[in-house]
């Protein structure tokens, strides 16, 4: 038992910050700046070869040791493809074919495989059972919304119910049938899009994992990652923040004296530190298909929600009418965080989910407390 | 990063899982609880105590030499686990182990670790708290009792507040003045004082949920032999620091989250159990979404306690981040018990014995005693003093 992440771990998150850092227009105020070379640069990293296995050409590494690089994409807002990439790859891993990983894989690795994942339709909830996408005698048709940095996607994993239950199928961008087009909405550099697909022809191996299953493990990962993106947000406009009331001066005095400010500072980083607690927990029981995997990914979800909005609307008041500024660009990490609080299950619905599977907990328990009585 | 546990640690679980399974009462927990009486239930606390020492799990991570177990902080989060899950009584030398034993651990010399160690252990000496005054709470260094050295024996003026078990304890640490005239923190001095000595009179203070836990306690020229101060004379402030630490960081935490997670499954019980209209207590989706995020924080205080734990078990600093702890599981148990009376609805206000109470007015009773959770061991705005400014840097 070690709660702690070793140096590689540290030292993994350390370079993927100091990469992002390079690259001032991801945090810059304007929203149609680009930084059309961070994907490349994350690629020569290597980062994209991390989750991939060494027969593919990977470092064979585990969700868990990129967590501290999850959360630097976070504070760097980074585009959203590469997390989905990432999501993507863990699942070829977890439940593709061999022929699938052999394909997909080192396309991946090389950086040269760019995914975006297909979820949510607008006239439903978050609960994916209840999509109404379908894969009907090979044929996809479904209109799906939110789906991040759709456009610059090469490859699309789209939640679908197929025959044997909801599956999640591989569709390339290009294919006939598939329009994407741009959102207008409010983190334009998320890079939202609304993707139908109407009549698409897919081919067997277009199906990834068994229905049920992999959908399972998308959420529980995807809602780990997201957590560890949204304690990378939190993170850094807790540091803003800090930093703001260290030389801000009212009534002749750092504003960060006051206790009415120092205090609140006070427990948005109790409120991180302890986001951060169940999200390395959760992202550990993803890696390890614990069995609380699902529970732990829920919690950390929404725990981890509602401290980025706290801070995030902390940041901003504490640094009054800067704080309202565009050019301050606090609003940047304001947008990105509602975003993410919205993608692979908003906050009701994890807790929702944390109740059912601490209930369906305790009723085992109880069940094997009878049987052994 | 890794939860997975080694076998010496699992056997360590399982064998104390097996040692628990024998030593409670059967039902335990089902059919029988502890006593409703205040004395009853302490004497019956205590004497659980006795039986964890006689078993071999008391002091699972002090050393071998002083009666200890001398296991690793991850065997102590084990036996935490072990202590939820079998519904195990909470301690009453609470103070004894976690900070008498640990501020001796830290600054007594050799004979005072031998003389008081093991008899923490063992629950022959049960041990109270003698820091806060009247006038000296969140300004504990403002503290007025005073102690003067007179040739081997201090004597002690004075009067404490907040002395919790004073009425069961043998023993009593005090933060005491020896010198008046130099500022305030430099002239204090950390005493062992036996609640035996002539001079010393306790005073029941009745708390908000109708328990006498506390005491008024008064120091009337107590006699204390030289020998039992921790550390130099008029260096007292430092030990009584280590003293907080340990009563605000991880074990500390830890051991209650064992109390919290136990009356929060039991609440859940209670819900799915309790009928209301055509479904059961547990249907209302408002009080859902509060239940899921007491959940969250339950489990988080013991996640938080964990990784302190690493952090302590590879050489890290005790320090401001134990003020970080005592902030997150005081406010957390606090909001559960909210979310109890929330969540039991119509039958909220019903307590004690009343025939149609839940859980035998446990809910409750807790809830008035919540309130204390974030006053005790130093504030709420005492603990957001010192992150900001000893963890954020914020100015003073």
């Amino acid at each position: 038992m070690n709660f702690a992440f070793d140096e590689e771990q540290v030292s993994l998150g350390d370079t993927v910050a100091r990469l992002l850092a390079d690259h001032p227009a991801l945090v810059g105020p304007d929203l149609d700046q680009a930084a059309p070379t961070v994907w490349q640069a994350l690629a020569e990293l290597g980062l994209f070869m991390l989750l991939v296995p060494e027969e593919q050409g990977g470092a064979g590494l585990a969700p868990i040791d990129l967590t501290l690089a999850v959360e630097a994409l976070g504070g760097s807002l980074a585009p959203a493809g590469v997390i989905a990439t990432l999501l993507a790859t863990d699942l070829i891993v977890q439940h593709g074919t061999p022929a699938q990983r052999d394909t997909l894989l080192p396309q991946i690795a090389g950086g040269d495989l760019r995914f975006a994942v297909a979820l949510y339709e607008a006239d439903r909830d978050f609960d994916p059972a209840t999509l109404g996408a379908a894969v009907d005698g090979g044929v996809l048709n479904a209109s799906k919304i939110a789906v991040a940095d759709a456009a610059a996607a090469q490859m699309l994993l789209v939640i679908a119910r197929g025959r044997d239950g909801m599956g999640c199928y591989l569709v390339p961008a290009d294919v006939a049938g598939v329009t994407i087009t741009p959102h207008e909405d409010i983190d334009p550099t998320a890079g939202l899009c609304a993707v139908r697909f109407d009549g698409v022809k897919l081919d067997e191996s277009a199906l990834l994992g068994a229905p049920g299953l992999a959908i399972a493990r998308l959420i529980d990962t995807a809602a780990s990652l997201h957590a560890a993106l949204l304690t990378g947000i939190a993170s850094r406009m807790l540091d803003t923040a800090i930093e703001y009331a260290k030389t801000r001066e009212q009534f002749g005095q750092p504003i960060g004296s006051f206790q009415a400010l120092k205090h609140r500072c006070a427990d948005m980083a109790v409120s991180l530190d302890s986001a951060r607690s169940a999200t390395y927990y959760a992202v550990w029981a993803a890696s390890e298909n614990a069995s609380d995997r699902a529970r732990a990914a829920s919690m950390a979800k929404a725990y981890a929600g509602d401290v980025a909005r706290q801070i995030c609307n902390e940041a901003i008041q504490l640094h009054g009418g800067m704080g309202f500024t565009w050019d301050l660009a606090l609003h940047r990490f304001l947008r990105r965080a509602k975003v993410i609080e919205h993608a692979f299950g908003s906050t009701a619905w994890h807790n929702e989910r944390l109740l059912q599977e601490t209930l369906a907990m305790l009723a085992a328990e109880d069940e094997a407390g009878r049987a052994a009585a | 990063m890794d939860f997975n546990y080694s076998p010496a640690e699992t056997e360590f679980r399982l064998s104390l899982r097996a040692w628990l399974a024998d030593a409670l009462p059967k039902g335990w927990g089902e059919t029988v609880f502890l006593p409703s009486d205040e004395h009853e239930q302490a004497m019956f606390r205590l004497d659980w105590e006795r039986k964890l020492y006689a078993g071999g799990w008391a002091g699972i991570n002090w050393p071998k030499e002083y009666g200890g177990r001398g296991a690793t902080l991850i065997e102590r989060g084990i036996f935490a686990e072990e202590m939820a899950r079998a519904r195990a009584p909470e301690p009453i030398n609470v103070i004894g182990h976690n900070l008498t034993g640990t501020t001796i651990l830290a600054h007594g010399t050799e004979a005072q670790k031998k003389r008081f160690l093991p008899k923490i252990l063992s629950t022959e000496e049960v041990w109270c708290q003698g820091f806060s005054e009247p006038n000296a709470g969140s300004d504990l260094a403002s503290v007025r009792t005073r102690a003067e050295l007179k040739g081997d024996k201090f004597i002690v003026n004075g009067q404490k507040i907040w002395t919790s078990f004073g009425q069961y304890s043998q023993w009593c640490f005090a933060l005491v003045r020896t010198n008046p005239n130099v500022p305030k923190h430099k002239g204090l001095s950390f005493l062992l004082i036996d609640m035996k000595s002539p001079g010393i009179t306790l005073r029941p203070l009745r708390q908000i949920s109708g328990e006498y836990e506390f005491n008024e306690t008064f120091f009337d020229n107590v006699e204390v032999p030289a020998e039992n101060i921790v550390g130099d004379i008029d260096g007292g402030w430092k030990i009584a620091m280590t003293t907080l630490t340990y009563e605000r960081g991880p074990e500390d935490a830890l051991g209650r989250q064992i109390r919290f997670k136990q009356e929060l499954d039991q609440l859940l019980r209670t819900l799915v159990r309790h009928q209301r209209g055509a479904g059961h207590a547990i249907d209302e989706p408002a009080v859902r979404q509060k239940l899921a995020k007491s959940i969250a924080e339950i489990e988080i205080v013991r996640l938080n306690a964990l990784r302190s734990f690493s952090k302590l078990e590879s050489g890290g600093d005790r320090g401001a981040d134990a003020s970080m702890t005592k902030l997150y599981w005081s406010h957390a148990a606090q909001n559960m018990y909210e979310v109890a009376m929330d969540a039991l609805g119509p039958i909220a206000p019903l307590s004690g014995s009343d025939p149609q109470a839940a859980a035998l007015g446990k809910f409750q009773m807790s809830w008035f005693q919540s309130k204390a959770f974030t006053i005790y061991s130093g504030s709420s705005e005492i603990q957001r003093n010192i992150i900001g400014e000893r963890v954020l840097g914020l100015p003073r």
